[in-house]
């Protein structure tokens, strides 16, 4: 089976500004895929562009084989979901929900089975009477999740459809979310600027920058081996720590060298770098590849440890995140996720970190590339 | 810097607003000089009318606001000298960055060394790039660095209260991310009395020292993290911290066995059972709370993979309730999955949920 949604270079240009720039991907069926980027990265015009709600510059959409640059978006049997939910206020939640089946035609005899159904798998059955502004910001937004599922679509899109809610709302929205994918089982794409949303939700991820897709694969393809600086920081939260280091081989050893720490590489990266020999590159550490010494579950020695100054302990319930300052100058801010809860007596104590080297990523310090995506390179040993 | 107390203070709206201005009832708070009090709780709460009645922006109803001990009730904001922040920012546009940081002490009539030296020290404390943003004018600058501005000329004038109104809401994920570290890294280091007001729970576990829970006017339970997460006053409370939210399960308790209406059961440890009335309860359930491979079968509908907390989420359903399993990272999906509470992570409330029967002690690490 063909993949049904195919996106072919895609591109938008607005008054001489391109927004979207030569972006390709396809969805298999019943993949859910998670587009995330910073404000301004082109997710939403890429959106609008499958539901027929931007024109086309070049490139093409293909919905199930079909070319549908050209359709008009009522044609195009795709359901959306907005960020502003987009309900209709002179209308109740019953006819808001139908709205989709009756300017489709739809026999009176099936919307009266399929609203209430799709109104209980939201949970708001007990509000079909009401109007939309005698709702909480979390109904509205299941009206809208309803008004989706109510029809059976080919594509379903959602354009951050939780970020006006609730921190705790949003939880259980996601769910609702997820139960819709699951029910019909159809190809959706999910936009959203909340890297955590893309990770809890999407079967692969999309990352976007300034129009390009910089990044598709799983959740775990994205936090371990992104292919750039960008991605890297983007996924993950805290954000990856970024340190500007000299890599240097001595006595067929490798060591990322910075003021404040000496760290040799494990075999599995040497054999990657061999060209940046005395160069500058930057390494990434995850906040969660920090550990203390006493925890750490791997041996600890001077070449895989870091002196960090203690500015702020947040408490988290499965353990903590320290953000420290480096010891050594010139000081670089870092942070660190603990398993356990760090006291607060070592607020702006200076305390020892060990550092899971084998976790490392590295960058070129121009094209911010990864150095360790890719074929492996013969390992050529430099004597120092 | 102050201390500042709020007494007894009620605040009641009469006429066209009563119904969209939330009221105060009876709120007694006090602010040690120097800490960051962070107040959370959904919309309408009274959250934003509890910072305008310390800032002397509205007066309070009955009760008395206290700076330092003197009565300030009635006393004119500009009088007060708080410092606000607020979601849009607020410079004044036609000032470069500089400008906004400098405009009080022209107004104040200080020296111009002594602006100079307080403008360098907060700029050196905003961190990188911050020097850069000083030659600007507002409109050239992103949101992020508006309110780094907005932030900085508030600090360079040494409010004894400082009060921010959801001051980082309207940036995107990253930044807001980057922001939370400095504002909180100058509040540390200033030690300046201050109340921040968000909706978003982390944010207020980041930012406080100590949180307020508010609901519907009333002021929930005041506490550290630990002592709202593991001691929680009151479902609201409960429900209120930590990502999943609280799940709570009503169950019948006789003697020792513990039911959950058309799932089945679990049999309580005695000395728990002793501790616990006959009779309908609610148990709270968070993530961790739960051992699995034993107990009753819940169905699993998906699981969350969270690599950086080294941990996934369930998320399933226990009869008709819907329930949150905290599981290791490389968990398989399976269509079922045993669990039994971990009975001293578990919570007990009133089956109302507006009373506490038992919680967790708050944990001893150290």
């Amino acid at each position: 089976m063909s993949d049904p949604i195919v996106v072919e270079h895609l591109t938008k240009h607005f008054e001489g500004k391109t927004a979207v720039s030569d972006v390709s991907f396809s969805l298999r069926p019943a993949e859910f895929l998670a587009v995330v980027g910073p404000s301004g990265c082109g997710k939403t015009t890429t959106l609008r562009m499958l539901a027929g709600l931007e024109s086309v510059s070049s490139g093409e959409i293909r919905i199930n084989g079909v070319k549908v640059n050209e359709i008009r978006p009522k044609d195009r049997n795709i359901a959306m979901v907005f960020q502003d939910y987009a309900i209709f206020p002179h209308l109740t939640v019953y006819e808001n929900i139908a709205y989709g089946l009756r300017s489709r035609h739809v026999p009176n005899i099936v919307i009266r089975e399929r609203v209430p159904e799709a109104a209980r798998t939201f949970r708001i059955e007990h509000l079909l009477g009401r109007k939309p502004r005698q709702l909480s910001g979390g109904e509205r937004q299941r009206v809208a999740l309803a008004r989706a599922v109510v029809r059976e679509a080919e594509l379903y899109l959602y354009d951050e459809p939780l970020s006006n809610l609730d921190a705790q709302l949003r939880h259980s929205a996601r769910e609702d979310i997820l139960a819709l994918h699951r029910k019909f089982l159809r190809p959706s794409i999910y936009v959203t600027h909340d890297q955590s949303e893309a990770m809890a939700l999407g079967d692969r991820i999309a990352v976007m920058r300034g129009g390009k897709l910089e990044q598709i694969g799983t959740p775990d393809e994205l936090y371990s081996q992104p292919r750039n600086k960008f991605v890297a920081f983007f996924i993950g939260t805290p954000s990856i720590n970024l340190f500007e280091v000299r890599l240097e081989a001595e006595n067929l050893e490798w060591f990322a060298v910075h003021p404040a720490f000496r760290l040799r590489l494990p075999p599995r990266i040497v054999r990657k770098v061999g060209a940046y020999n005395a160069k500058k590159v930057i390494m990434g550490i995850r906040p969660e590849d920090f550990s203390t010494p006493k925890t750490a579950a791997f041996p600890v020695d001077e070449h895989n440890t870091v002196q960090g100054i203690v500015n702020v302990i947040e408490p988290m319930a499965t353990g903590s995140t320290v953000y420290l300052s480096t010891a050594a100058q010139p000081a670089v801010d870092f942070a660190a996720s603990f398993k356990v809860r760090l006291p607060a007596q070592y607020l702006g104590k200076t305390i020892p970190l060990a550092i899971h080297v084998e976790k490392l990523l590295l960058f070129d310090a121009d094209t911010e590339e990864s150095l360790l995506h890719g074929r492996e390179e013969a390992h050529y040993a430099v004597s120092g | 810097m102050a201390q500042v107390q709020l007494d007894h203070v009620s605040m009641k709206y009469t006429g066209p607003d009563a119904s969209v201005q939330p009221a105060l009832h009876d709120v007694q708070l006090t602010l040690e000089d120097g800490e960051t009090i962070a107040i959370v709780g959904p919309s309408g709460c009274g959250k934003s009318t509890l910072l305008k009645l310390i800032a002397g922006l509205e007066t309070p109803t009955s009760g008395r606001v206290l700076y330092n001990g003197h009565d300030v009730t009635g006393t004119e904001p500009q009088q007060r000298g708080v410092g606000m922040v607020f979601q849009d920012y607020a410079l004044y546009p036609t000032m470069k960055g500089k400008g906004n940081l400098s405009y009080f002490f022209e107004v104040h009539q200080r020296t111009e060394a002594e602006m100079e030296q307080h403008v360098r020290e907060v700029s050196e404390l905003m961190g990188v790039g911050f020097d850069v943003l000083l030659g600007q004018m507002p409109t050239t600058l992103s949101g992020g660095e508006k309110q780094r501005v907005a932030i900085a000329r508030c600090i360079v004038r040494r409010p004894p209260v400082f009060l921010m109104d959801e001051p980082i809401c309207n940036l995107d994920a990253k930044l807001r991310e980057r922001t939370r570290i400095e504002m909180r890294r100058m509040l540390q280091k200033y030690r300046v009395t201050t109340v921040y007001v968000t909706h978003d729970q982390q944010e207020a576990i980041f930012m406080g020292d100590r949180i307020a829970v508010m609901r519907g006017g009333v002021l929930e339970q005041v506490g550290t993290f630990d002592e709202l997460y593991f001691t929680p006053a009151n479902r609201f409370v409960a429900e209120f911290i930590g990502t999943p939210p609280m799940v709570f399960l009503a169950v019948h308790k006789s003697s020792a066995s513990l039911n959950l209406n058309g799932v089945g059961g679990w049999t309580l440890p005695a000395d728990l059972a002793a501790q616990l009335p006959d009779g309908a309860l609610l148990l709270g359930m968070r993530a961790e709370s739960w051992a699995i491979g034993q107990g009753l079968a819940a169905h699993v509908s998906s699981i969350e993979r969270i690599p950086t907390q080294q941990a996934a989420f369930v998320s399933g359903s226990l009869g008709a309730h819907r329930v949150h399993v905290l599981v290791p990272l490389d968990t398989p999906h399976t269509a079922q999955i045993q669990v039994m509470p971990q009975w001293d992570k578990a919570y007990f409330f009133e089956p109302t949920g507006e009373r506490v029967l038992l919680t967790p002690a708050i944990p001893d690490l150290f």
